[in-house]
């Protein structure tokens, strides 16, 4: 449905997009995970065919995309990262004046004004000025004049940034249903919990490359991190250390602060093997987690930095 | 498109910016203008009090010089009619003169002797008119002597004549027009109404421009053609600055009062010209670069106030002195085109000039709206 290949992108000296490479299938809730300034929104850009490139091409539903390929553009919702509404209208006539720019046909265009409206659940502030609504509103709002035309295509610029816990559910539930509706989604965020919990692909972003693609499960198993063991340790020494580290599927220990974090590679009965060599050497612990991996670890093993760096 | 314009217009008419600059700040400064130099004309000038100390003639001549001085001063201070007498005379010794003059209780002192001469303790009004009485009488003065050289046997009528002083002046336009000086104040603020509409052309610039704001660029990626939107903006936008200035110009004539006795219909061309102008200055202004919105607007403020001022919106004489040193000025800056073309419907009564200034303000107007366009109509951009 997408496919972007050797996108390259450069402000002067900055190179924002270096040979990037995507491809989306129809169907999917696709994820583009990155910090800050890893080339998202670029990229984002780029596909809608607002920003220039260097060089590189963008194929959208099998066709050249460019800023005058309007069949392909009448089938492209979009949601951007800041709320784009007008001020001086009403929720109803903000949904009605976007959807129109797609949908020319009155009638049809009032059902899926209303649909819309119904999704984002804003039926009782219909009549309502996006400066009267709460952030969270406005974000649904946002979005509501995003898919209100029922694309074939929504892509999604971190919706949900500064949007609170409740807000931000509602919206991630719509969007799967969204999905489930038959669109495909591109979603760009930061929250490594986001995009797990809702993307079915997800390609990993750094410094305007795509560094690595695949399911969720794909991108875990391409680490050597299986489970990471956090224990509340009073004391350890040097010498117990270096004993843990020989413990079967150990391959990392750290001990900072009275936190001992042992990172094991996937295999079973970890955890029990870790707490018997604790209480064998009479170690005092207090709390034990246990963590699968996440995306955090896959982008800490392949970049060597954390996610939210 | 007429729902999508629908939409654009509704929310341009609820936009503060857009309603209280363009719309209501004209209003609003017309009517304070008004209060403060709508009646100038009918100014009351108090009675100047006036010394005059009578120096001895040497000969006849001179004595009849003198007499005449006096009769021309009592012309000027016509005690029956105490209101409107612009001086009020008492003869006194110099000493006495000297005296009152120091103590401001006199506002000049008239030497009436061999010649004649004026003597003022400071500057101000009062100080000038009697200063332009002395250049009328002198004047006079100089006709006589004249006359007494070439025909000294009319010199008695002469005398006589001139000494039947009345006001014969009548203040009247050029076109034959009555002429209100204040109008051309109001004529630089209807110029400064036109281009006001910078303030809607860069709300108009802000939501075509993909990286000027995120509302532009979500415009930008639905399936309309960019010149669709380009169009219903300044379509909507021009006819909205438009009305307003139209509203301006009714408010000026029809609740104010003031002279504008050209054809009115002839002042709609300047205004719909003035108001696109107007307009595109705004939406040209605010699409260059990336600047701050703070920026654009302290610009378009600065730009229209600029050309105001010096279309002679706060100093009457400013475009005349515009005109002096550097003309080709008021050539290009619009508000001083549409004072022009306005004075030459009320007050010159001139088509050949109004029609000039309306050429001028067309090419003006054309060549803002192609570089506003040329500068809107990119798809792409280099940023966001």
């Amino acid at each position: 449905m997408i496919e972007i290949k050797n996108l390259v992108k450069r402000y002067g000296n900055l190179v924002a997009l270096d040979y990037f490479n995507l491809e989306v299938e129809e169907g999917e809730i696709f994820g583009l995970l990155g910090p800050n300034g890893s080339g998202k929104s670029t990229a984002i850009n780029c596909m809608l065919s607002l920003l220039k490139y260097d060089r590189g091409s963008i194929k959208i539903f099998g066709e050249e995309m460019a800023p005058d390929n309007y069949k392909v553009k009448k089938q492209i919702g979009i949601v951007f990262q800041d709320v784009a509404v007008f001020e001086e209208l009403n929720v109803y006539d903000n949904v009605d004046y976007f959807c129109g720019l797609y949908v020319k046909e009155k009638g049809k265009r009032k059902q899926l004004v209303e649909e819309a409206i119904e999704f984002a659940g804003m039926k009782e502030y219909r009549k309502t000025y996006p400066k009267k609504l709460s952030g969270g509103l406005l974000r649904r709002l946002n979005i509501a004049c995003g898919i209100a035309h029922k694309p074939r295509l929504i892509i999604m610029d971190e919706p949900t940034v500064a949007v609170d816990p409740q807000s931000r559910n509602k919206i991630l539930e719509g969007i799967k249903e969204l999905n489930r509706q038959g669109s495909t989604i591109i979603y760009t965020s930061h929250y490594m919990e986001e995009v797990e919990q809702i993307c079915t692909k997800i390609a990993i972003m750094d410094h305007g490359r795509s560094i690595a693609a695949g399911t969720k499960e794909e991108l875990k198993s391409m680490i050597k991190t299986g489970e990471t063991l956090t224990i509340e340790a009073v004391f350890v020494t040097a010498e117990q250390i270096q004993e843990i580290k020989q413990i079967p599927h150990v391959f990392d220990v750290e001990y900072k602060e009275q936190i001992l974090t042992v990172r094991c590679t996937k295999a079973k009965h970890n955890l029990i093997r870790l707490l018997t060599f604790l209480q064998e050497r009479e170690i005092s612990f207090g709390r034990v987690f246990s963590e699968l991996p996440t995306l955090n670890d896959v982008f800490l093993e392949i970049t060597g930095k954390q996610l939210r760096d | 498109m007429l729902d999508l314009m629908k939409y654009i217009g509704k929310a341009k008419i609820r936009k503060f910016d857009i309603v209280f600059w363009p719309f209501l700040f004209p209003l609003i400064l017309a009517t304070f203008m008004y209060l403060a130099i709508g009646n100038m004309e009918d100014a009351d000038f108090e009675t100047i009090p006036v010394a005059v100390v009578e120096q001895k003639g040497e000969n006849l001549e001179e004595e009849q010089m003198k007499e005449a001085f006096f009769t021309f001063l009592s012309e000027v201070s016509d005690e029956a009619d105490a209101e409107n007498r612009l001086v009020h005379i008492e003869e006194m010794s110099e000493t006495e003169a000297k005296k009152a003059l120091e103590e401001r209780k006199v506002d000049g002192i008239f030497y009436a002797g061999k010649e004649i001469s004026l003597t003022v303790g400071r500057n101000g009004i009062s100080q000038s008119i009697l200063q332009i009485l002395l250049e009328n009488y002198e004047n006079g003065k100089q006709v006589l002597l004249n006359i007494s050289q070439a025909h000294p046997e009319k010199m008695e009528a002469a005398i006589k004549s001139l000494s039947e002083f009345d006001t014969r002046i009548s203040q009247v336009s050029l076109g034959g027009k009555t002429m209100d000086g204040t109008v051309q104040f109001f004529y630089a603020l209807i110029g400064m109404a036109c281009l006001y509409g910078c303030f809607i052309g860069f709300g108009a610039a802000m939501s075509l421009q993909a990286n000027l704001t995120v509302l532009a660029a979500r415009r930008c990626v639905s399936p309309v053609h960019k010149m669709k939107h380009i169009l219903i903006e300044m379509v909507i936008s021009f006819a909205l600055h438009f009305f307003n200035v139209l509203v301006l110009l009714l408010y000026l004539r029809y609740v104010l009062k003031l002279e504008f006795n050209g054809d009115f219909l002839q002042m709609l061309p300047v205004a719909l010209l003035g108001s696109m102008l107007g307009v595109a200055l705004g939406l040209f202004v605010s699409s260059i670069g990336k600047m701050r919105e703070g920026v654009k607007i302290g610009i378009l403020l600065a730009v229209s106030m600029i050309c105001s001022f010096l279309a002679g919106l706060f100093n009457g004489t400013m475009k005349d002195a515009v005109e002096r040193s550097v003309p080709f000025l008021n050539r290009i800056n619009p508000a001083a085109v549409i004072s022009d073309a306005l004075y030459c419907i009320n007050v010159y009564d001139d088509p050949v000039r109004y029609t000039k200034n309306l050429v001028l303000l067309g090419v003006l107007c054309i060549a803002m709206v192609l570089g506003a366009f040329l500068l809107v109509r990119r798809e792409r951009y280099d940023s966001i």
